[in-house]
Parts: structure tokens; sequence; C-alpha cells
């Protein structure tokens, strides 16, 4: 495949080229309540092209093969009319030229079990939150995404890698007296089908706590201070700093790039953030991104001062930093963009009593309902959450979602828990759908959230 | 460009192994740039297919999809091997009906090359550079793509969508909080200089930050965040909802819910849509459909699945879309509001903000994703949220959220404005002025 992905842009006239063809394959089981829903495993295929001339850079994606010509000459249309146009001129970051062929380390490989097998499991699953009497319903989908990614670049480069990521997720509802509570569940990984089994006390519990949410309070909406648990504190970090430290959001807004220079400092002296997509075992795994570019774990913030910064081979050389192999596609309908992969801070040394005791009066929140970040705001939500009340965790709250604002909220963390936490699934929304963006970390202490309560 | 002959083919091979068989097939050419702080910065194009197939057997429903249809015979095999999942398939797909002619179409989007999208684009980037100092940001993109669905009951059609949109932005200094606005059409046009006009006049009205004191309060969403509440509606009113027995709804059809000057619609069918449509991803022909009327809970929205499952007739909104994304093929058709609207009102946007004593303005949100959509609790970050005092806007609120459930504030709708504006996630939206609401800010 390499041979002929560099055949076909062998005569491109650019000052760079290079071309990208995957496979993905997806296998899905899908319950609603005790019904499939779907049952399947399908395949899809295309390329992206890029190509960069006289700095205008630019490119096109196609599905079809005998599509590629076209996309050559789309991809060189839409450079040359940057360059016209007075438009931004890219450089890209010299980086070592690769020749690699890389297979996932796969426990049991997720590819080779019947589907019999992979409905029976996700079945028993199901069944173990839905046996609960407050359930009402579930969602559990089983979903194997199997990218088989050949890249080969007009400077030699030729890579073929495969990831395989595996996951159980979904959402068990409880419901009473017309009110509906849901609470997420994720099992999974990169490194094989083993993460998913005999995980039934998960399920247990995930239903155990939708049915504790129906006597739960609202949160009032109001400033708190707060404990995020592991779950959460990934949220957090990956939604109030790791999207900034992406540098193509910043790259054209000269406004919040002179506030985020290297050494600017941005937390307290508690916060080191690092992205490490290398440790193995986690979602969020990959050796080379898809610009053929070997990941490298970078330390974000280092005791509160900002010392790195996640890129592309273009986005490298515009910031006059080092490549981080950061660019990636969510698959061949897309061209790669800045990503942050495996986010966390890095532990201290606190225990969840020593961080609860510190707290005094505030609020015990944990795992992720997702979250979002426009610029330095952003904001997230727990699944759940206590009371505290003298560092003694009181009743059960729900409905809470949290808004902050990048520079202000680094310097409130106060203290971080001596545990470390990697999430099992990813799902970030950054234009297209990362299912890598792990994220995870300790227990964090931070003073004068916002919250919105009901 | 429909590629018919592989659609006939698998549908053949289809058919042959099943009662009932049906293709759904698409092809998007597309183009897009973006002009960040007054230079182009990125331009991509593409040209994607798609072909998913279902098959039902013994009431049985079988699915596959492919996105490059090199071997069809594998393609049915796979739906075929999906089977083992023994999904229920109470429904039938639709033999075919009359629909109205096509609207037509101008052909000048189909034609837009690199160069046009920049020179709309530059002429809106232009005509905003002139009248504000915050940094304006620009993307365009046109794409014209074909859908057809052909089944083994004879039905055989195809919709023809070329659409462009600009999109514009208007940071405020050191952010990426702005004002936005987008402008949709079928043909090659200018953004319109009175929406131009107008985004000028609310960014400089948001330039100074406020700090303000939470508590109740009015507050009015916007187009562009009314589907904040529209997620939370439409998840209620979905027949998925219904048949989960998780609805908010459940039990209360033709009772009113909601003020009664609220009335939510969906209509495909209105041509000066740039995505009208007369049938949906599962050939169902569609037709304006009232979910709420008045404040009273007409009708659920259904595909063809829930539909027969309900004991009901499909609504014509069973569509391949996700919140996320997606690749088109790979999701199954599932209820959604393709075009929703909201009946205006009789206020304009000025006498709603006059009448307002002390109240919050949300032009744009965080985290509406976030939360117990089902139960229709909704807990947004401001990003920007306008201050209002004595009618008057005062600026844009630091660290502000609002939140409620949508089944509670919108039984206090104190106005809706007279004007329908595109939103920035589809559909038409007028502003509602909502009475005590609850708002946090630091």
């Amino acid at each position: 495949m390499l041979g002929r992905l560099e055949s076909m842009i062998r005569e491109v006239d650019a000052d760079f080229v290079d071309i990208r063809y995957e496979i993905k394959t997806e296998t899905v089981v899908s319950f609603v309540g005790r019904e499939i829903k779907s049952v399947g495993s399908n395949t899809t295929d295309g390329f992206v092209v890029r190509v960069l001339r006289e700095g205008g850079f630019s490119s096109a994606t196609v599905t079809r093969e005998e599509d590629v010509p076209a996309s050559i000459r789309l991809a060189l249309e839409g450079a040359d009319t940057i360059r016209k146009t007075g438009g931004k001129r890219v450089t890209l970051a010299d980086v070592p030229v690769v020749e690699d062929v890389v297979k996932p380390p796969l426990d049991i490989d997720p590819r080779e079990v019947e589907i019999d097998e992979k409905i029976r499991l996700t079945e028993k699953y199901n069944e173990i939150m839905l046996d609960r009497p407050e359930t009402v319903t579930t969602r559990l989908t089983y979903r194997e995404v199997a990218r088989d990614k050949h890249y080969v670049n007009s400077q030699g480069t030729a890579v073929s890698e495969v990831l395989v990521t595996t996951n159980i997720l979904g959402e068990v509802i409880a419901g009473k007296d017309g009110v509906s509570q849901n609470v997420r569940v994720a099992i999974g990984g990169a490194d094989g089908f083993r993460k998913l089994l005999d995980r039934e006390e998960l399920f247990h519990e995930r239903s155990g706590i939708a049915a504790g949410l129906l006597d739960a309070r609202s949160v009032k909406g109001g400033t708190y201070d707060v404990v995020l648990n592991p779950g959460l504190a990934g949220v957090f970090t990956h939604e109030a700093f790791g999207h900034f430290s992406e540098a193509d959001i910043i790259e054209d807004n000269p406004g919040l790039r002179n506030k985020m220079v290297l050494g600017a400092e941005l937390g307290s002296r508690e916060v080191t953030i690092v992205a490490d997509s290398t440790l193995p075992g986690q979602v969020g795994y990959y050796k080379y991104d898809d610009e053929g570019v070997l990941v490298k774990p970078v330390t974000l913030m280092n005791e509160g001062v900002l010392t790195g910064r996640l890129h592309s081979r273009a986005t490298a050389a515009g910031f006059g930093e080092p490549p981080t192999g950061h660019a990636v596609a969510e698959d061949m309908r897309f061209e790669p963009i800045v990503r942050m992969g495996t986010i966390f801070i890095k532990p201290g040394g606190h225990t969840l009593e020593e961080l609860l005791r510190k707290l005094g009066d505030g609020l015990y929140l944990l795992d992720g309902k997702g979250g979002q970040t426009s610029g330095e705001n952003f904001t997230f939500g727990a699944q759940y959450g206590f009371i505290v009340e003298g560092g003694k965790v009181g009743p059960m709250i729900r409905d809470v979602n949290i808004m902050g604002n990048l520079f202000t909220t680094l310097k409130s963390i106060e203290a971080v828990g001596n545990e470390m936490v990697l999430s099992e699934s990813g799902g970030c929304g950054k234009g297209q759908i990362n299912i890598k963006s792990a994220l995870g970390g300790p227990s964090v202490l931070i003073r004068e959230m916002v919250v919105g309560g009901a | 460009m429909t590629d018919k002959t592989g659609m006939r083919k698998l549908l053949d091979l289809a058919a042959d192994k099943s009662d009932q068989a049906e293709v759904f097939h698409y092809r998007s050419d597309y183009g897009s740039l973006s002009v960040r702080n007054g230079r182009v910065t990125d331009m991509s194009a593409g040209i994607q297919t798609g072909y998913a197939l279902r098959i039902i057997k013994n009431g049985k429903l079988g699915t596959a999809y492919t996105k490059n249809l090199l071997d069809p015979r594998k393609v049915a095999e796979n739906a075929g091997i999906s089977m083992k999942g023994h999904v229920e398939a109470g429904f039938s797909f639709p033999s075919p009906c009359d629909l109205p002619p096509p609207p037509s179409m101008d052909g000048t989007v189909a034609s837009m090359g690199f160069d046009d999208l920049y020179s709309y684009s530059d002429k809106a980037y232009e005509y905003l550079s002139d009248r504000v100092e915050g940094q304006v940001d620009i993307a365009a993109e046109r794409s014209v793509t074909d859908v057809s669905i052909m089944n083994s009951n004879g039905l055989d059609v195809t919709r023809h969508s070329p659409v462009m949109y600009l999109f514009a932005s208007v940071l405020f200094p050191n952010t990426e909080t702005a004002v936005r606005k987008i402008y949709r059409s079928s043909s090659a046009s200018e953004f319109p200089g009175e929406d131009l006009e107008e985004m000028a006049e609310l960014y400089r009205a948001g330039l100074p930050e406020v700090e303000v004191h939470g508590g109740r309060m009015q507050v009015m969403f916007t187009q562009d965040t009314m589907f904040t509440l529209l997620w939370r509606l439409s998840a209620g009113a979905s027949g998925m909802a219904f048949h989960s027995g998780i609805s908010p709804l459940l039990k209360k059809r033709g009772k009113k819910v909601l003020s009664e000057k609220f009335t939510l619609y969906d209509d495909p069918t209105d041509t000066s849509r740039p995505e009208a449509s007369f049938f949906d991803d599962e050939g169902v022909k569609t037709r304006k459909h009232v979910v709420f009327r008045n404040g009273i809970f007409e009708n659920l929205i259904l595909n063809l699945d829930y539909a027969a499952r309900l004991g009901e007739e499909p609504t014509g909104n069973g569509y391949r879309e996700s919140m996320w994304g997606g690749e088109t093929v790979a999701i199954q058709p599932a209820p959604l509001l393709k075009t929703p609207g909201i009946a205006p009102g009789k206020a304009s946007f000025r006498d709603m903000v006059s009448g307002m004593d002390r109240g919050v303005i949300v032009m744009g949100v965080l985290g509406a994703h976030s939360g117990n959509i089902n139960n229709g609790d909704f807990s947004v970050g401001l990003n920007p949220g306008y201050y209002v005092e004595n009618g008057k806007i005062k600026g844009r609120i630091k660290d502000g959220m609002v939140a409620g459930n949508v089944y509670e504030v919108l039984r206090n709708v104190v106005a809706v404005e007279d004007e329908l504006h595109d939103s920035l996630t589809g559909g038409r939206f007028p502003a509602i002025l909502l009475e005590d609401v609850s708002v946090s800010a630091r």
C-alpha cells in the first residue's frame, strides 16, 4: 500500500505533499433497554491529501481511489488561493524521516473475537443494570474501531500503523415519579479485549448511583469550593487547560497568544500537567500521529508555569517550538488537527481525606458528564456529588455544572491528591470526534468555582 | 452525481435474500475556508460518498454500510451477518408516493470555487472590520449533496442540496468569546449587510465586562442558544423516549404543558430553506409537523421504527444524523427535527430588551450537552451573556451560568420576537424572553 501511495504523489508539483489512506472497520452491538438495536461490522476507507506550495497549505479528502487526482488538484487550487490572497504562509517543522510498520500491542485481539461473544458480554452487563428495580432503561454499546492507517510524504516518510480501540459504553437511566436520572458507564481501552472482561462490579455500581440520584437534592447555583475526583479532574484538565495547550487554538488569535507564552505563570505551584500518549495500556496510546511524527510526552505546565505546547508540524514551525506528534484525525474523512491525547495533572501528596479536610465546607464532585471550551472559558458537568460540611461527606447532590476561566481557575487549585486514574474511553468533539482523548489524574481541591445548579 | 447503477446492483443482491431491502446513498462535494484575523488560514475540499443497506427478513432487521462500493456482494453479506442480533423490525419500507417537484436551483453554489468563497468572505470581513475594532473571523463553505433512496417496494427518490454558508465572528479583546452570526443560502450570495450591522451593534454593546450578582431574573434565549432548550424538548417528544418510558411528556399528549406563546414545528417542505427536503432519510414523505402548538403537546417525533413500535404513523423525521456528527451511513435513522422552527411572536428584539428590568440575554452557551437532557434540565455557561438593567444592555457577564428545567422555564414566556433568524445549529428561531430563571455568577 505504501508503494502505491508514493506513486500517487510522486509527480505532484509542490514543495511538500503527503497522502494518508485509511481502512476503518467498526464493529457495533447496541442495546436500548433489553432490545438489541443494531449489530454489525462494517468497513469504510478513503484518502486524505495535503499539499504545501509557496507557503499555501491546503488539503482534500476523497473516498474513491479514482478521485485522488481530483483531490490533488483541489488541494493545489486551495494552496494557490491562499498564496494569491496573501493568506497564511506555512512552513513545516523538520522531523526525522521514518519508515515503520506498527502493530497494536493487544492482549486479546478483539477482531478475532466472535460477534456472538461480543453480543453476550454486552447483554450480560446490560442485564446487571436493568435488574435494579429503579432502572427504567439503558443504552449500552459495544464499539470496536480498528484504524488501519498508511501514511506517505514527499520527504520519504512511510508509516503504517493499526490502532484498535474497544469499549463498552453507555448510560443507565433510573426513574421515579416522573423524574429520570442518568449515569454514564464506560470500560475499555486500546490494548485488547481483556479490559472488557470481569467488570460486573462496575455496572452494579453505576446503576446504584443512578438509583441514588433519584433522591438526591439539586445543588443551588452559586460559588463553591470543590474537590473533584480523578474522573472529573480529568475532564477539568482537558477542558480548562488542555484545549488551550493545543497550538492551533491560539495560533491565529494574537491577544490570546500573548497571554500563553512559555514561561507564563498560569497556575498554582501545586499544578504540573502532562500530555503523554506513549503510556502503554491506556486508551490514548499511539506511536505516530497522522503526519508520521513520533508522539512525545510533553510537560505542558510545571508547578504552575507554562512549559510546553502540543503541535502539528505546521504549528511547531509557526511557534518556533519542537514538534510533538499531536496532529490527529478522526478518520479518513478529515485532515489532522492538533489533539491533546492523554492528559492529566501529575499526582501530588494528599490523600482524599486530607483534601476533604482542607475543603472544609463545599462540594465533593465525581465523574464527568461532558464539558466544553471556548478560548479561555470552559464548562463541565459532574455526574453526581456530595455536600461536604466540616470535611465530612454528607448528602448526595445532582445537576452540577461548573463554569470557569483558565486564567483564574488554575491559580485556584490549592491541593492535589496522590492517586492516579485514567479514563477508559474518550470522545472529544473539537470539530472531529477523538475517541482517544484519554484523561484523568488525581483528585484536586479548587477554590471558588461557579456552579450553575438548577 | 448519484450512483444509481451501484445502488440498483446492491438492492437486487440484497432483495434476493430478504423480504424487503433499502439502499441509501449520498455523494457530497464541498470546499471550505477560514479567514482568521484578516488572512486565509485554511482551505480544504472533499468528495465523499456512502452507501447504507437495510434488509428485513422474518420481521428482523439487518444493516450494513460502506463508503466505497467496491464489493456490493460483501455489503449484502454483512447485512445478513448483522441479523445475528435478531433486531426487531416491525415496519415496512415506504412505497412510492407523489412528491412535489424539487425547488429550482440556480446552479451558482455548484459552480463556486475557492476564489468565490474567498471573495464573499473578504466582503464580510471588510464590512465588519470597518465597523468594529475586535478581531473578525469568517468561515465559509459550499457543498452540493445528493441523497438517493431506493427500496424493494419501488421507491426511488433523490434530493439535490446545494448550500453555501458564511459564518462571521467578532471576538472580544484577548478572548475567543464572540458575537457570531451565520448566513445560509442555496444560491451564491453575500452576507446581508443588515445582519452584519446588527452584529457590529451587539458587539459594541457587549464590550464592557460586568460582574453581577446571581439570582432569579428574566432570561432571553436568542436564535443561537435556542438549541439548549430544543435539544431537551425534542428528546422528550422523541418516539425513542416514549418507547423507553423516560419522557417527561408521557401521558401529556393533547395537554397544555408550556406557555401558549410557544409553538415548535419542523418544516422540511419550506423551500426558502436550503436544507428543504420532501422526504426523510428513510424515504418517508415530509410535511410541516407541529410538536407543540400554543403550549399544547400535540405530536411525537417519529421514524419508521418507533412509529411502528408505538402504533403511530411515521412523521417523516427519520434521519441519519447525530448530535456529534459521525459518518452518515454508519448512523441508523433516528427521530430528529431536521428543520425546526418556532412561531414568531409580536415583540421586536429592541422592545423586548427595553422591557427588561434586570436580566440576561444568552448570546452563546457552553455545555448545552451536559446535564440530564432526558429530564429537561439545563445548566449552561454564558459565552457570552449580556446583562440588562432598566432596559439597557450594560455589558457581557464575567463567569456566569443559567440553569433550569425546560418544562418549567417555558411555562413563563414573557415575549416571543416577531422575526425569525437562521441559527448556528440549524433551524430558524425568534428570541424568547423568560421570567424567573436561575442565574449564577462569580
